[in-house]
């Protein structure tokens, strides 16, 4: 079975890997895991005052479809509001990267991992709201 | 007390089945039957039963190995060469699963997912479950990445020999929850038990691509 050119032209050329700051309060981090197959998934976003997403990074341990999946998310939710991010369905994730149905479970993955850190960036604006209230 | 005694004697008429070939009484995990000798299905067991244990995490792996091979070699395709083409069916069945019991039970993480699955929680319904432990994923996203950034087969190894000494200590852990009937501990320990299981390999991995590269 061949996997979609932009499937694997994101597992060879991930983009936006890497780390933000995680105690910084404009970032949110999203850390999931597959524990069928042993899989680990950051995903962190960097929120600007308008609540806009200026900036997303990953790192993934798991399979090429885990990592396309992370990596393809990051690319999306730049520029998005939190509530845009929040609404990205694995199922648009596995369209767009014509993942196999065993592979599926790669792409709630990467859902689950964005809602984790615009959920985890909330919990943060909320304990800044209250520390200045 | 009649009802105690109508009770026990149901449950012992459910255990006995009928032989296929001479209607005669076989017990649920008989390979032949005793008055016949006509090979049997393989009736709906668990795993544990089908190989004589009961559903325990600790197993002895020299008795699972005994009580395999000893039925695999009644069960033996050559000693079925002239028996009709029935019981030559009836015979790989059998084989196929002992084969999965055994499997199942001699992989410490197989039989500890099979038996929180017996006792009725299942760790991975559709293989598709994500997981949100902060400590778990922390703790494994810490040492995935030490492994990538690791640059020689000393530090490697460093890092597999870590692993393995957590892979063990959460095997006792595994064990002591069975023991204990604490499910939630059990389950927790198995899954933390998958990431270790994953880590050991991945060390094995990177270490034999090290030495390739240094060769």
């Amino acid at each position: 079975m061949a996997y979609s050119e932009k499937l694997i032209d994101h597992f060879e050329h991930p983009r936006n890997v890497g780390a933000l700051d995680k105690n910084d309060p404009s970032v949110g981090t999203g850390l999931v895991g597959a524990p069928a197959c042993g899989d680990v998934m950051k995903l962190q976003i960097h929120v600007g005052p308008d609540g806009v997403i200026k900036d997303a990074k990953f790192k993934t341990f798991g399979c090429g479809s885990a990592i396309a999946s992370s990596s393809l998310v990051t690319e999306w939710v730049k520029g998005k509001s939190l509530d845009e991010a929040a609404s990205i369905r694995n199922t648009q994730i596995a369209q767009h990267l014509a993942l196999p149905p065993v592979k599926i479970h790669c792409s709630v993955l990467a859902e689950d991992a964005i809602k984790a850190a615009v959920a985890d960036y909330r919990s943060k604006q909320n304990q800044e709201k209250s520390a200045a209230e | 007390m009649d009802e105690v005694r109508q009770y026990e004697s149901a449950a012992a008429a459910r255990a006995v089945v009928a032989c296929w070939s001479c209607r005669g009484p076989i017990g649920p995990s008989a390979l032949f039957c005793a008055t016949c000798r006509a090979v049997q299905p393989p009736g709906a067991l668990d795993h544990f039963a089908r190989l004589g244990f009961p559903p325990a995490f600790a197993v002895d792996e020299a008795e699972i190995d005994r009580h395999y091979f000893a039925a695999q070699r009644l069960l033996h395709p050559d000693r079925f060469a002239t028996r009709t083409a029935r019981e030559r069916a009836i015979s790989q069945s059998q084989a196929v699963s002992l084969n999965e019991a055994y499997e199942t039970l001699k992989d410490p993480l197989m039989r500890a997912n099979y038996l929180l699955k017996l006792k009725g929680i299942d760790v991975n319904p559709d293989g598709c479950n994500t997981i949100r432990d902060p400590t778990l994923l922390m703790e494994q996203m810490e040492q995935r990445e030490a492994l990538q950034a690791a640059e020689t087969a000393e530090d490697v190894a460093r890092l597999a020999r870590g692993a393995k000494d957590q892979l063990e200590a959460c095997l006792k852990r595994v064990a002591a929850a069975f023991v204990a009937d604490d499910l939630a501990v059990a389950e927790s320990e198995t899954t933390r038990l998958k990431y270790l299981v994953k880590l050991v390999e991945e060390a094995r991995l990177r270490r034999a691509k090290l030495i390739r590269v240094n060769d």
